[in-house]
C-alpha cells in the first residue's frame, strides 16, 4: 500500500531518510512542470525546483496538513515569485547553457514545446512556432494571473485549491483567471 | 434567439468561472442557440492552443539527486551489477588497468604529475551546474568570461607547438549551438586606473585563456555592471603572431554580452589582456591634522577612500588614482547602460532606481562567500604606501601592492603621513566676507620645509584636531574642504569662527568737508572722514596673530593710523596685529574718502 503524503512528511520529520526522496519523486514532475510554465525557462525552473524542495525540507515541521500538494505548490509559488523578482536584478547564465545565436530562446523553450514526431518537419516547425507564441503570451501575463492560469489549467487544481495556494479568495482567483483568459484570447495563435 | 451570450460569458462558462446559477442559464441558452454554440466551439478551439504547452515534464534523476544532496538526504542511486552488463564490466576493467598504469608512472616524473594535478580545477568548475555552483567568486560575479571553441572539446596544456592540421578559412557564423566549454579563466592580474573627475576607470585584466587550434569564441558578459561595452579590447600577451583577434560581435537579441572570434594556430593556455572602461569606481581624499599644544606644528595624515559601485568585484587589483581633469566625450555610466547594438554614443533613458537595485543584489551564498574573503582582507589590512608620479596634466597615485575592492564596499588607505609641519595659526576679520566674527585659519606650505611637497595634494575634506591637554586628549578644532594644492603652494585652512577672539569695531567720528560746487552751485565733490576704533580681545592662553581687513567702498581713500597697514587692494586696507595671551589691543585709524570731483584731487 502506497504511503500517504501525510505519512511521508511525518516520517521525514521523524528522520526517515527515504521519505523526503519519495516525496520529491512523487511531486517532482508536476512541480517542475509548474515552474517551467511559470518561468518559461527550464534552467531557471530547475533552480527554483531545488529551492522549493530545500524550503520544503527546512519547513517540514511547519506543515499542518491536510493537503501536502497545496502546501507544496504554495511554497513553489512563493519561491517562483521571489525568484522572478531576483531574476530581474541578477541575470546569470549557466556555463552549460545551450547557446544558439539564431534562436536566443532555444534554451528556454525546448522543455515545454510539444514536438510530435507524427508531424512532418514543416508541421513540426509550425507547431514549435505556435508553442513559442503561447509561451510568450503566458509569459506576458502578470505573475499572479500566470500563476493562477498554470495552477488551474495545467496543474488542474480546483479554484479553491488555487486560492489556498495563492493565499487569496476563490473570487479573486476567478477574477485573475478571467483576466488571464481575456488577455490570452487576444494573443493565442490560431491552430 | 435574442440576448446571445457575450464573449465574457462564454469564457466564464467554458472555464467554470461564473456562479452555478449563471452556469445553468448559459447552459440552457447554449442548448437552444446554435450561433452561441458555434462561438463557444471557436473559443474552445482558440484556447486549445494552450495545450501546445501541456507536455509531461520529467525530473531528471540528476536533479533529484541534487535536491536530496542539498537536503542532506542519502541519494538513491541505481546500481548496475557488472555481471548483468558485460560492457560495463569491460569499462570497469579498462579503468582498473588505467589506474594500475597511472600508479606505475607515479615515480617516473613527479613534477609532471603535479602539474597535471593542478589542471582539472577549471574542469571541476565546468562540470558543476552554472548558476547554482558555489565556492568560486568568478561564478557569482555578474561579469563573466566564457571561452568556447568550435572545434575541440578537450582541454590540454599549452605545448608551444602548432599542429600541422589546417584551419578552415571560413569564418564561423556563430558559436556552436552546444557550447563546448574550454575553461573559465579567473583574472590573474587586474589593474584599475581611476579617474576621479570623470567617473571613469580603466580596467586592465590579465587572464589565461585556453585556446584550441582553429576558431575560438570568447564570450564576455557585463550584466548588472557599469562596463562600457564599446571600450572592450582584447590582446594576446604571448604568441601574438599565431593568434588573431578577428572581431567582437554583439549578438542580436542576446543582451549584455559580446563575443570575440579568435583564430588560433596553437592549442593551449595563452595570457590575454582585456581592457575596458567602467564607471562606478571612485575615490576621494581626506585629511586629518593634529595641532600640537602650542599650535606651532601639525601632524597630518592623508587618506584615500576607494569606493566600488561598479557592479563588479575586483580582487587583488593594483589600483592607481588619477588627479586632474580628463576630457571625455560621454559619461561611461551612460555608455554602460546603452542597449544593443552599442554602435554609437548617445543619451539613453534608463530606470535609475531599477539599475541601482540591480547592482545591489547578491544571493545568500554569494554574501556568505564574499564575507569570508572580506574578513580575510580585513585581517591583512596594513598600511600601504601610495606612490605618486606626474603624468602630463594629471598626477598619478599608485597604491602599493594590491587591493581587493568588492562591489558596494569602500576601503580607506593611508596616502601620506607628515609630522612636525610648521604651521601658523592666524585669525582673520573681514566684515564683508564673514560678518562681525573672526575666523580661524591654519597656514602652511606644501613644500620640503614643511615636510611636505613630494606631490600635489588632491582636494578633499580636512579635519583639524588639537591636543587639549598634557594627557594628549584631542579636541576637534574645525574642518573644511581644501582644493587641489600644487607643490610649493601656500595653504590656508579655514577652521571656522573663533569664539575666543573678539573684534569690536566702533565708528567714533564722522564728518564731511572740502565741498566743491559746480557752476549752478550744486555740490560736485566732498570728503568723508571717519574715525574708527577697533577693540581686539584675545581670551586664549596662546599668543595670536590677527589680520583685519577694512573696506572703504571706493578706490579714493587715504588712511591715517599709528598701526602699520598695507593697501590690500584698491578699496581695502589690511592691518596685522600680534596679541599676547589674554590681552586686549585697540586699533585706531581715520580714513578719508574722496567723492565726486574731489576724487581728482587724489590723482593729481
Amino acid at each position: 500500500m502506497e504511503n500517504t503524503d501525510k505519512s511521508l512528511i511525518d516520517a521525514h520529520r521523524r528522520g526517515d531518510p527515504t521519505a523526503f526522496g519519495e516525496l520529491v519523486r512523487r511531486y517532482g514532475d508536476s512541480v517542475l512542470g509548474y515552474l517551467i510554465r511559470m518561468s518559461g525557462n527550464r534552467e531557471q525552473a530547475e533552480d527554483l525546483f531545488q529551492e522549493t524542495f530545500k524550503r520544503v525540507h527546512e519547513k517540514a515541521h511547519t506543515f499542518r496538513g491536510p493537503q501536502f500538494k497545496g502546501w507544496l505548490f504554495q511554497i513553489a509559488t512563493r519561491v517562483a515569485l521571489d525568484g522572478f523578482r531576483q531574476g530581474k536584478r541578477i541575470k546569470a547564465v549557466s556555463l552549460n547553457q545551450q547557446l544558439d545565436c539564431n534562436n536566443p530562446n532555444s534554451d528556454q523553450l525546448g522543455a515545454v514545446a510539444v514536438v510530435d514526431n507524427s508531424y512532418n518537419p514543416s508541421e513540426q516547425a509550425l507547431k514549435a512556432e505556435q508553442a513559442e507564441q503561447v509561451r510568450q503570451a503566458i509569459q506576458l501575463l502578470p505573475e499572479r494571473q500566470r500563476a493562477t492560469l498554470v495552477l488551474a489549467y495545467y496543474q488542474q487544481l480546483s479554484y479553491s485549491d488555487v486560492a489556498k495556494v495563492l493565499g487569496c479568495s476563490v473570487g479573486t482567483v476567478k477574477t485573475q483567471m478571467f483576466r488571464a483568459l481575456k488577455t490570452l484570447a487576444q494573443k493565442l495563435p490560431e491552430i | 434567439m435574442e440576448n446571445h451570450l457575450t464573449e465574457n460569458e462564454l469564457i466564464e462558462y467554458r472555464f467554470g468561472l461564473s456562479s452555478q446559477e449563471q452556469q445553468s442559464i448559459s447552459s440552457e441558452h447554449l442548448a437552444g442557440c446554435a450561433e452561441c454554440r458555434e462561438r463557444l466551439e471557436q473559443l474552445i478551439k482558440k484556447f486549445a492552443a494552450l495545450d501546445l504547452l501541456r507536455e509531461d515534464t520529467h525530473v531528471s534523476e540528476e536533479l533529484i539527486s541534487e535536491v536530496l544532496e542539498q537536503a542532506g538526504q542519502p541519494v538513491h542511486r541505481k546500481i548496475v551489477p557488472f555481471y548483468k552488463s558485460p560492457w560495463t564490466g569491460a569499462v570497469a576493467a579498462a579503468l582498473v588497468a588505467c589506474f594500475v598504469l597511472l600508479m606505475s608512472n607515479l615515480n617516473i616524473d613527479k613534477s609532471t604529475q603535479q602539474q597535471f594535478a593542478r589542471e582539472p580545477k577549471s574542469e571541476d568548475k565546468i562540470a558543476s551546474k552554472g548558476p547554482g555552483a558555489k565556492g568560486e567568486s568568478q561564478a557569482d560575479s555578474p561579469m563573466k568570461i566564457i571561452a568556447q571553441d568550435t572545434e575541440s572539446k578537450i582541454q590540454m596544456p599549452f605545448t608551444g607547438e602548432s599542429t600541422s592540421e589546417s584551419i578552415s578559412e571560413q569564418l564561423p557564423f556563430a558559436p556552436a549551438s552546444a557550447i563546448e566549454l574550454v575553461t573559465l579563466p579567473r583574472r590573474d592580474k587586474v589593474q584599475l586606473t581611476i579617474y576621479k573627475s570623470a567617473d571613469l576607470t580603466l580596467v586592465r585584466e590579465r587572464r589565461n585563456l585556453t585556446l584550441k587550434k582553429g576558431w575560438n569564441w570568447l564570450q564576455f558578459m557585463w550584466a548588472n555592471t557599469l562596463i562600457d561595452p564599446t571600450s572592450l579590447s582584447l590582446e594576446p600577451l604571448e604568441q601574438a603572431g599565431k593568434i588573431d583577434i578577428q572581431q567582437l560581435v554583439f549578438p542580436a537579441r542576446l543582451r549584455e554580452l559580446g563575443r570575440w572570434l579568435i583564430r588560433s594556430e596553437i592549442s593551449g593556455q595563452v595570457p590575454f589582456e582585456i581592457t575596458y572602461f567602467t564607471s562606478g569606481l571612485s575615490w576621494r581624499a581626506f585629511y586629518m591634522g593634529t595641532l600640537s599644544q602650542n599650535e606651532k606644528t601639525m601632524k597630518m595624515q592623508g587618506y584615500v577612500r576607494l569606493g566600488n559601485n561598479s557592479g563588479e568585484d575586483y580582487d587583488n587589483a593594483q589600483t592607481r588614482l588619477i588627479v586632474g581633469q580628463v576630457h571625455i566625450l560621454d559619461e561611461i555610466a551612460q555608455l554602460a547602460r546603452r542597449q544593443y547594438p552599442y554602435d554609437r554614443p548617445g543619451i539613453i533613458d534608463y530606470d535609475e532606481s531599477a539599475f541601482k537595485k540591480g547592482v545591489s543584489v547578491t544571493n545568500e551564498e554569494y554574501q556568505t562567500g564574499r564575507l569570508g574573503q572580506r574578513q580575510n582582507w580585513f585581517a591583512d589590512l596594513k598600511a600601504k604606501e601610495i606612490k605618486k608620479e606626474g603624468l602630463s596634466e594629471y598626477f598619478l597615485y599608485t597604491i602599493d601592492g594590491t587591493e581587493t575592492i568588492p562591489n558596494e564596499w569602500g576601503k580607506r588607505l593611508l596616502s601620506f603621513e607628515a609630522d612636525d609641519i610648521a604651521v601658523e595659526s592666524l585669525y582673520k576679520y573681514d566684515e564683508e566676507r564673514w560678518g562681525n566674527q573672526a575666523i580661524r585659519f591654519v597656514k602652511f606650505t606644501n613644500d620640503d620645509k614643511h615636510n611636505l611637497g613630494q606631490t600635489p595634494i588632491p582636494n578633499g575634506d580636512v579635519k583639524i584636531y588639537s591636543y587639549a591637554d598634557e594627557q594628549s586628549y584631542l579636541s576637534y578644532v574645525g574642518g573644511t574642504e581644501i582644493k587641489y594644492i600644487p607643490v610649493d603652494e601656500k595653504v590656508e585652512l579655514n577652521l571656522g569662527p573663533a569664539r575666543l577672539v573678539k573684534i569690536e569695531p566702533k565708528l567714533m567720528d564722522f564728518k564731511t568737508e572740502n565741498y566743491i560746487f559746480d557752476n549752478r552751485a550744486n555740490v560736485s565733490g566732498w570728503d568723508e572722514i571717519r574715525s574708527w576704533k577697533i577693540e581686539i580681545t584675545n581670551t586664549r592662553t596662546l599668543p595670536i596673530q590677527i589680520e583685519i581687513t577694512r573696506g572703504f567702498g571706493t578706490a579714493y581713500w587715504t588712511l591715517q593710523s599709528e598701526t602699520t597697514y598695507e593697501k590690500y587692494d584698491a578699496t581695502h586696507a589690511r592691518f596685522i596685529l600680534e596679541l599676547e595671551p589674554r590681552s586686549k589691543q585697540t586699533l585706531e585709524y581715520t580714513v578719508r574718502t574722496y567723492h565726486g570731483t574731489r576724487e581728482e584731487s587724489l590723482t593729481e
